[in-house]
């Protein structure tokens, strides 16, 4: 595993709590939470602005085992405005903008996420496909459907948090100017 | 319930002979008898939408299908849907101090479902107005319909006129300003018409069943299917009028109403099973389950079984009452129960005859409808005589035991729950006498029972190990409340119990 070194632009709020491993940059206005792991195993991971990581999710840059042993390192690239719900575990090798991974759901490493998805509560997909715009998988079977719209920011959560969590939690200074 | 005992392992006869365990049982405490679903008497108490948590009453729950007229599940998932706000703007655009115009859609938190999805346009109030669809059947229904209730009507007023007919000829001046419309005609020697609702009403057009159907159109074989615009079953189910093909022609639905439901016991007529009114309260007026009456018997450890050899048996018994019991271990007897349910047949038939001669002397007269009918008005049966009641036959116990329990010699005593005592380990202090044959360990209100029980020697490798027996208990009754210098009654309560005890395993 690659050194650790975090780039965080100004108006990320990380907390020091957080376990952070590998080559990570965190876009403006992204929220990480004490207990959430960012772990770039195979090679960078990039956050994009505005997004939300809560409490226990787990974002792992992890190489299928048939991609492994490559000479080029792949990058991890995650989108603007996503959401990261209470304990969910994504792998992904490239995540859009605007998704909501609701808590306890499980994203394999052959799984591309495109923008606005939703995978909810407890799905896990895991075999390889691209997930097409604004699909929300939800239920038990993991049902698939449609929607008209991307889902809805959560801007007055984001607001709240970035008053409180400073309160209670040391923060990483951004070290990273625009 | 899921109730700890998991697998079904120890049984309890119901009175009325079938084998539940305990936490599906109910115990009269008027009767002192058990009961189970099977043998009470369910009435509905109220309905109410379990969204918008309202009482509807059982006339308007009809009118409406059983469904509330406000609440609304998502056509895709079938969770409730939630009305969601959406500004759009000053209502004036020209005026900047114009309040915000709100629109309120709905939409489902669980798949994102939205009533802008189908197109049904916002509507300015949260409670609603939303556009119902139409029934493209709705003609047909409302004929068959009105067909049944003419049939009904008319049944209704052949009854009557039989009625009349019977109580004789004298009465046929009823009224008492002079003679009726049909008298007069007979008088005056115009032929009686009948009346209008008499006539025999007119069948709707019978369905015509048809063999062609149309051929499948060519896109079908040619185009690839679209599952994300194709409905599931339990999507075009949920709404059986239109049966939507495509996503884009699901409808909101109204929310099926719930019940809450009372448990009668048949023979005393008691409650068994009252639920509050209030459908915000999970609580009960009324609960009289047997685990919070009878002693609990859970099956601890067995020996390895084997046909026809004697082995040890741990079971545990738990008071879970306030009084003290003594638990005396008898044989099964099944004959007894036989004969039990031989007596039941017949004090049913005596007073059927009885009842049936009473009804002779008397006038006819209808009889008395079952409860179930009158289910939503409680009140109203109560204040009514006592009704003879369906009662439920005790049938006969049919489950063969293969196992022999040696009948301990003596009883034993549980003291009462104490709730305290779990936190209380000094005070272990018992003075029972105990036959250490029978008890193997004791703590607090439980017992751990030892017995010895020889599966049947004919049994063969990987059969089933079913044995049983009785067990009497001292039901301590606290009914009616104190009466003066009245000490609470004592009953001795049996119960027969099976244990499923494993399979019979090969010799050593
Ligand atoms: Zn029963
Ligand atoms: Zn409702
Ligand atoms: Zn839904
Ligand atoms: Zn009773």
């Amino acid at each position: 595993m690659a050194r650790n070194s975090f780039k965080i632009f100004p108006g990320a709020l990380v907390c020091e709590e957080s376990k952070l491993r590998g080559d990570i940059t965190v876009g403006a206005g992204t929220i990480i939470h004490p207990s959430a792991s960012i772990i770039a195993e195979a090679g960078p991971i990039i956050i994009g602005e505005n997004c939300l990581i809560e409490e226990q999710a787990k974002i792992i840059h992890r190489l299928p085992f048939d991609q492994q042993n490559k000479d080029n390192t792949p990058v991890l690239i995650i989108g603007s405005h996503n959401v990261f719900e209470v304990d969910c575990t994504i792998e992904a090798p490239k995540i859009g903008n605007n998704n909501v991974f609701e808590s306890k759901c499980f994203v394999g490493n052959k799984v591309t996420v495109s923008n606005g998805c939703t995978i909810g509560a407890g799905c896990r997909i895991t075999d390889e496909q691209i997930l097409k715009e604004n699909i929300s998988i939800f239920g038990s079977k993991c049902q698939i459907r449609e929607s008209i719209d991307k889902p809805v920011p959560q801007i007055l959560q984001m607001e709240t948090l970035m008053k409180i969590l400073p309160n209670y939690h040391h923060i990483r200074k951004p070290n990273k100017k625009h | 319930m899921s109730y700890i005992t998991g697998p079904d392992v120890v049984k309890y006869a119901c009175t009325c002979g079938l084998l539940k365990p305990i936490p599906q049982l109910y115990f009269c405490k008027h009767c002192l008898q058990i009961r189970c679903r099977f043998c009470v008497c369910h009435e509905v108490d109220s309905i109410f939408c379990g969204k918008c948590s309202e009482n509807i009453p059982s006339a308007e729950a009809r009118v409406k299908k059983n469904r509330c007229a406000n609440c609304f599940i998502c056509p895709s998932c079938q969770q409730e849907l939630s009305t969601r706000i959406a500004s759009k703007g000053p209502a004036n655009p020209d005026d900047a101090k114009s309040p915000i115009k709100k629109t309120y859609y709905l939409s489902c938190y669980f798949c994102r479902w939205s009533s802008r999805d189908v197109g049904i346009p916002d509507q300015p109030s949260a409670t609603g107005g939303w556009p119902e669809r139409e029934n493209v059947h709705i003609n047909r229904l409302q004929e068959v319909l009105d067909t049944y209730k003419q049939i009904m009507h008319s049944e209704k007023q052949q009854k009557e006129s039989d009625k009349r007919k019977q109580r004789g000829k004298f009465v046929s001046y009823t009224d008492k300003t002079g003679v009726t419309a049909s008298a007069l005609r007979k008088r005056i020697g115009l032929p009686d018409i009948p009346h209008a609702m008499l006539k025999k009403p007119k069948p709707p057009e019978p369905a015509v069943a048809k063999a062609e159907v149309d051929e499948l159109p060519e896109s079908i074989f040619t185009e690839p299917i679209k599952l994300m615009e194709v409905t599931t079953i339990e999507q075009r189910l949920m709404q059986p009028e239109c049966q939507p093909l495509t996503v884009d022609k699901l409808f909101p639905v109204h929310k099926q109403l719930s019940i809450k439901q009372s448990l009668r016991c048949r023979t005393c007529e008691h409650n068994v099973s009252k639920p509050e009114y209030n459908p915000n309260s999970v609580k009960f007026k009324i609960q009289l389950l047997a685990y919070c009456y009878i002693p609990e018997v859970r099956f601890v450890t067995v020996e390895p079984l084997r046909a026809g050899q004697t082995v040890e048996l741990i079971i545990k018994f738990t008071n879970p009452t306030q009084y003290q019991t003594t638990i005396t271990i008898l044989d099964l007897d099944l004959d007894e129960q036989a004969q039990y349910v031989e007596e039941q047949k017949l004090i049913d038939l005596t007073q059927n005859l009885e009842q049936a001669l009473s009804l002779q002397e008397k006038q006819p007269m209808s009889l008395p409808s079952l409860p179930y009918s009158s289910g939503s008005q409680p009140s109203s049966l109560l204040s009514l005589p006592r009704l003879p009641s369906v009662i439920v036959k005790p049938r006969k116990i049919f489950t063969e035991t293969n196992c022999d329990v040696a009948i301990p010699e003596s009883s034993f005593i549980l003291p009462p729950r104490d709730d305290a005592a779990e936190y209380d380990d000094s005070s272990e202090v018992h003075n029972f006498e105990d036959d250490p044959k029978l008890i193997k360990w004791r703590k607090s209100n439980k017992a751990f029972v030892k017995l010895a029980v020889t599966p049947r020697a004919d049994l063969k490798l990987g059969d089933e190990v079913v044995c049983g027996f009785t067990m009497q208990h001292i039901y301590t009754n606290v009914l009616p409340p104190a009466v003066e210098n009245k000490q609470p009654q004592k009953y001795d309560h049996k119960v027969r119990v099976f244990l499923t005890l494993g399979k019979v395993v090969g010799s050593e």
